[in-house]
């Protein structure tokens, strides 16, 4: 099935971040590392682009930048209006806080908290959320609701992460290697979860994965290599999860 | 309903209940101390200034041989005063049944109707004097409690040399012996002295005084200068043998309810000084701990928009919970502990009443200072976690860098076990956490230092005043100064060894602006009783001309060795004479001067007089010698050693000890939590490390040797530094009790040192084997798994 079908055409959606010879130096010096070397971009509103590219490539760089989380060295990048590279602390935090949706390869839940809570404590601060519990429902979590994360599966605590990431109805939702530590079968479902989240609210998605055969489910994959964009692809139709094989 | 940071919090906390309980017990224990030292001092101060009030406790006293009471009017007319009270005060002989010793006592006139103007009574017990009855008496309380004394009984008072029995009319207290001794003495014995109130006309006849007085009391109007009364009065009584008058800064007893002030004042800020700062700094251990462990939740609240505020606020509250658990829980030690140590203030203090207040402004300041100290202990912690960039706080801390250990790389380390080569390189590879464990203690022996210094300084009042400094049995006071024939009389009582003449001269003191009114000390140039003693206990042989004070005196009067200090008798010929203050004496109790005996008689321009003497005694024949005693004429006191010590063992030192096991109690309770504290945090930042010891094949007792290897290096190098700690805080602390009344010299002991080091050694091993069976508990696939 090509599930972009009910989207517009790629090209036609509006544009959400701009980056223009994005740049980001760690340490200076001897030690002086290139993480991000020009990197020019446009991401687009309910598009999923998958971020393929070698260890040290810099993809966690980026996404970083994307998200927030970091401030590039150089070069511009924005978010619709915003400058990302100019914010102020306070900027950062408020776009965070309203706008992006972060999956980490490690879960990263507070383990005090149980699954709804984990995903409540999201909900309290943001904008427009819907109830935790209707997050958790769209990952397939209904059950589990009031586990903490010692007691649950590696995927369903992913599988919580991507509720707390969505339940603030994001625009942009980025995904570190949101698979990494889950086999082929949960590696799906969660795969799955993503890209009804991406399909049903129109959330700009981006995953980064060292699995290439992921890149067949993105609307575009984005090659990155020595900090830079090496090349960009196209795919005509977005395959479904779980007709992946790896 | 909750918001969800805070159930995080709650959640936290309880993981982590051990040593936030710990911290809360410490905070809570510095608070005990000050919100009980503050509300003694409110219940004392105010108890005093509403008796003073009630009772109308007067400004100015003054002592004089005889003047008639027409004299009154003439005072009255002095500019500032608004109540003049005459009256008469004389010294007596008793005769206690039952009791083997001579005792003396202070005789008062009322007035004959009505009550008096200044220092009214209160009746504790029996009757007010009945007008016009004849031979009652109303007895001090401190004095009739002492001897079992009740309203009816009978006791024989020596009034001029003629014996009488009076009837125990009533007992009473009075406002200007809320503190009741002997004048001079620095040590009360309430057994052997006591106040005794008689209608103006009887005791007037019976030493021809009728119609004159001996005594004055003043009351000042609102905003009168002392100073100016003084100045006024004074060449008013001199004619009638006016001995200076004074005001309340040199009333006895006044002055004894001050110091005790003093020295709760002290305590009140010297204490939880010290262990609200063990308390900071266990709270800034427990969270930088928390911190490092939450070092990716942090960055995942980050990442989903907390603010750097939210974040902040978050961590402080549970510095604040810990800070809301230890108030509460102060508040409620120091309510009790106060109530309890008010019941000792009974043994040495008469009021009407002395209830426990609470100081309510305490508990606000309380809460002020333990809060700030955790904010202070915190705060740089919270602030570092707030300002991590989220995206460096994602990654895991980056591996540690091992390497051979200092140790090692001297070459022996083929002698060294496995354990304790991992030991010596994890203590090498985390500096600041092996120093937190070094300071808390450190912390923790030091802390034990103080209380003990207390105990052994007390103990050395108790062997310094008594065997180094008076090793007479007995001293023996005249009612009016006699000449050597005394002393001769004195030589042939039985079961005497030893006699030494004495001579008190009472005098006013000045250096400069200062002034302190006392009696001058005669007694042989080095006596072998009465012993003047310089600092490092030798002897001072008192110089035939130049006076030699105790060094607070000295301090008081802002005078130093060459000074010439001025003095003006207030008896004899009344002369005024300049002299040199040659010596400093290192006394412990009460502030004195002393002379060679002749050099004093020299300067009064009197020949040989005494007026009293001490005595060492045949043990044997001290029931003889007390019972000649009794028959010699003109005794005005006796003072026995043993009983003096015995008392100040019962009352001061008892007192002093009481407060010294409290703080003990504290002291042990903060070394424990100091200890637990560190043992705790140790084994969680290193869980995840000693798990993967246990996977690859270290055995229990392995991983265990190495946590109490590290423990045990680390104890060996606290250890003396806590020492060094503690004699520092006893330092300052104990130098503070520093008061006219009493002063506490620097003690340390071995044992004190030793039983320090013994509850930390104790404290250490409980909580590593608490330690070391949490370790059996230890979750291996948990410690493993991917950080959560
Ligand atoms: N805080 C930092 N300090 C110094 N160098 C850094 C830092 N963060 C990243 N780097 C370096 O920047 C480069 C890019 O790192 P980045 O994490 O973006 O790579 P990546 O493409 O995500 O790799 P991987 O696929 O292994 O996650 C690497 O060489 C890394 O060592
Ligand atoms: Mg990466």
């Amino acid at each position: 099935m090509n599930s972009s079908s009910d989207n517009p055409p790629a090209t036609a959606r509006s544009q959400v971040f701009r980056a223009r010879g994005l740049t980001k130096v760690y340490g200076s010096g001897d030690a002086e590392v290139r993480a991000l070397a020009g990197v020019d971009l446009d991401l687009r509103a309910g598009e999923l682009v998958v971020l393929l590219g070698p260890s040290g490539s810099g993809k966690t760089t980026l996404l970083n930048m994307l998200g927030g989380l970091d401030v590039p060295t150089d070069g511009e990048l924005a978010y619709r209006d915003l400058d990302l590279t100019h914010a102020t602390d306070p900027q950062l935090t408020r776009y965070r806080r309203d706008s992006v949706g972060f999956i980490f390869q490690f879960y990263n839940l507070i383990p005090s908290l149980t699954a709804r809570e984990n995903v409540g404590l999201i909900t309290e601060i943001a904008r427009d959320p819907m109830a935790p519990e209707a997050a958790l429902e769209m990952v397939g979590l209904s059950p589990r609701l009031d586990h903490f994360p010692a007691q649950l599966s590696g995927g369903e605590q992913q599988r919580v992460a991507i509720a707390r990431a969505i339940a603030k109805r994001p625009e942009v939702l980025l995904c570190d290697e949101p698979t990494g530590a889950l086999d082929v079968r949960t590696g799906i479902v969660v795969l799955e979860a993503i890209e009804r989240v991406n399909r049903e609210l129109g959330t700009l998605t981006v995953i980064i994965t060292h699995n290439a055969v992921m890149a067949d489910m993105a609307d575009r994959v984005i090659h990155f290599s020595d900090g830079r964009v090496h090349h960009i692809h196209e795919n005509a139709s977005r395959a479904r999860p779980d007709s992946l094989k790896w | 309903m909750l918001p969800h940071l805070d159930r995080k919090l709650w959640r936290d906390l309880g993981h982590m209940k051990g040593q936030a309980v710990a911290v809360a017990l410490v905070m809570a224990c510095g608070l005990t101390m000050l919100i009980m030292a503050r509300s003694l001092i409110y219940s004392l101060e105010s108890t005093r200034d509403e008796y003073y009030r009630a009772h109308r406790f007067a400004e100015v006293f003054a002592y004089l041989k005889r003047a008639p009471l027409s004299l009154v009017e003439r005072v009255r007319a002095i500019p500032g005063i608004s109540a003049a009270q005459p009256g008469i005060s004389v010294q007596v002989t008793l005769d206690i049944p039952g009791l083997d010793e001579p005792a003396s006592g202070n005789v008062r006139s009322l007035p004959d109707f009505g009550e008096p103007e200044l220092n009214r009574l209160f009746l504790r017990r029996g009757q007010w004097l009945q007008p016009g009855k004849r031979r009652e008496v109303l007895v001090s309380e401190a004095f009739a409690d002492a001897n079992k004394l009740q309203p009816g009984h009978q006791i024989a008072l020596l009034l001029n040399g003629r014996r009488q029995d009076f009837r125990v009319a009533g007992i009473v207290l009075s406002p200007e012996f809320i503190f009741e001794s002997r004048p001079g003495a620095a040590l009360p014995d309430n057994r052997t002295y006591g106040v005794f109130w008689m209608p103006y006309e009887e005791l007037a006849y019976a030493f021809d005084l009728y119609g004159a007085f001996n005594s004055l009391t003043l009351k000042l109007e609102p905003g009168a200068s002392e100073r100016a009364v003084i100045a006024a009065l004074d060449p008013l009584l001199e004619p009638f043998g006016g001995r200076g008058a004074f005001g309340r800064a040199d009333h006895p007893s006044h002055i004894r309810v001050l110091d005790e002030i003093g020295v709760l004042r002290t305590l009140s800020i010297a204490f939880p000084i010290v262990f609200l700062s063990v308390a900071a700094f266990m709270t800034n251990a427990v969270l930088s701990r928390l911190l490092n462990l939450q070092r990716e939740q942090i960055a995942i609240l980050k990442a989903f928009g907390f603010g750097n505020r939210q974040i902040v606020l978050h961590y402080l509250k549970f510095a604040f919970v810990m800070v809301a658990g230890g108030t509460v829980l102060g508040s409620i030690g120091g309510y009790f502990q106060g109530q309890q140590l008010v019941k000792m203030y009974h043994l040495f203090f008469r009021f009407p009443e002395l209830a426990f207040r609470l100081d309510r402004s305490a508990f606000v300041v309380a809460l002020f200072v333990s809060a700030f100290a955790a904010v202070v202990g915190v705060f740089g912690a919270v602030r570092r976690a707030a300002k991590l960039p989220p995206a460096d706080a994602m990654r895991p801390e980056p591996p540690a860098n091992y390497r051979p250990a200092l140790l090692e790389r001297t070459g022996i380390s083929h002698l060294l076990s496995h354990s304790f080569r991992i030991a010596v390189r994890n203590l090498e590879r985390r500096p600041v956490q092996a120093f937190f464990t070094v300071a808390g203690l450190a912390l923790a022996t030091g802390i034990m230092i103080v209380p003990n210094c207390f105990r052994d300084s007390v103990t050395h009042v108790l062997g310094f005043q008594w065997d180094v400094v008076q090793r007479q049995d007995i001293t023996v006071g005249l009612i009016e100064p006699g000449n050597r024939r005394a002393q001769h009389a004195f030589a042939h009582l039985p079961g005497v060894l030893a006699v030494e003449p004495l001579r008190s001269a009472f005098a006013r003191i000045s250096f400069q602006h200062r002034h302190r009114q006392i009696g001058i000390q005669g007694q042989p140039r080095a006596a072998q009783h009465s012993r003047v003693v310089a600092k490092g206990n030798t002897q001072i042989a008192l110089p035939s001309d130049g006076i030699v004070v105790s060094s607070k005196l000295a301090e008081v009067l802002g005078a130093k060795i060459g000074d010439e200090l001025h003095v003006e008798f207030l008896e004899g010929k009344r002369l005024v004479r300049d002299v040199t203050l040659l010596g400093l004496a290192e006394d412990l109790a009460g502030i004195s001067a002393y002379m060679e005996l002749d050099g004093l008689n020299r300067l009064m321009g009197e020949g040989d007089v005494v007026t009293g003497a001490s005595f060492t005694i045949d043990a044997a024949h001290k029931a003889d010698f007390l019972r000649a005693l009794k028959t010699v004429p003109r005794i005005g006191w006796v003072a026995i050693k043993e009983s003096l010590r015995e008392n100040f063992a019962k009352t001061t030192a008892a007192s002093i000890n009481l407060i010294q096991m409290i703080y003990l109690v504290f002291a042990t309770v903060v070394a424990f939590g100091v200890v637990y504290n560190n043992a705790r945090i140790s084994l969680a930042e290193r869980s995840r490390e000693l798990a993967t010891l246990r996977v690859i094949g270290f055995s229990q007792g392995e991983v265990g040797a190495v946590l109490v290897t590290e423990l045990v290096l680390l104890a060996l190098c606290a250890v003396p530094l806590g020492l060094l700690l503690g004699t520092g805080f006893a330092t300052a602390i104990v130098t503070q009790v520093n008061t006219e009344t009493v002063r506490l010299p620097l003690v340390f002991t071995t044992h004190n040192f030793a039983f320090a080091v013994m509850v930390v050694t104790i404290a250490s091993t409980l909580s590593g084997l608490l330690v070391l069976r949490r370790l059996n508990q230890l979750n291996l696939v948990g410690a493993l798994r991917a950080p959560e």
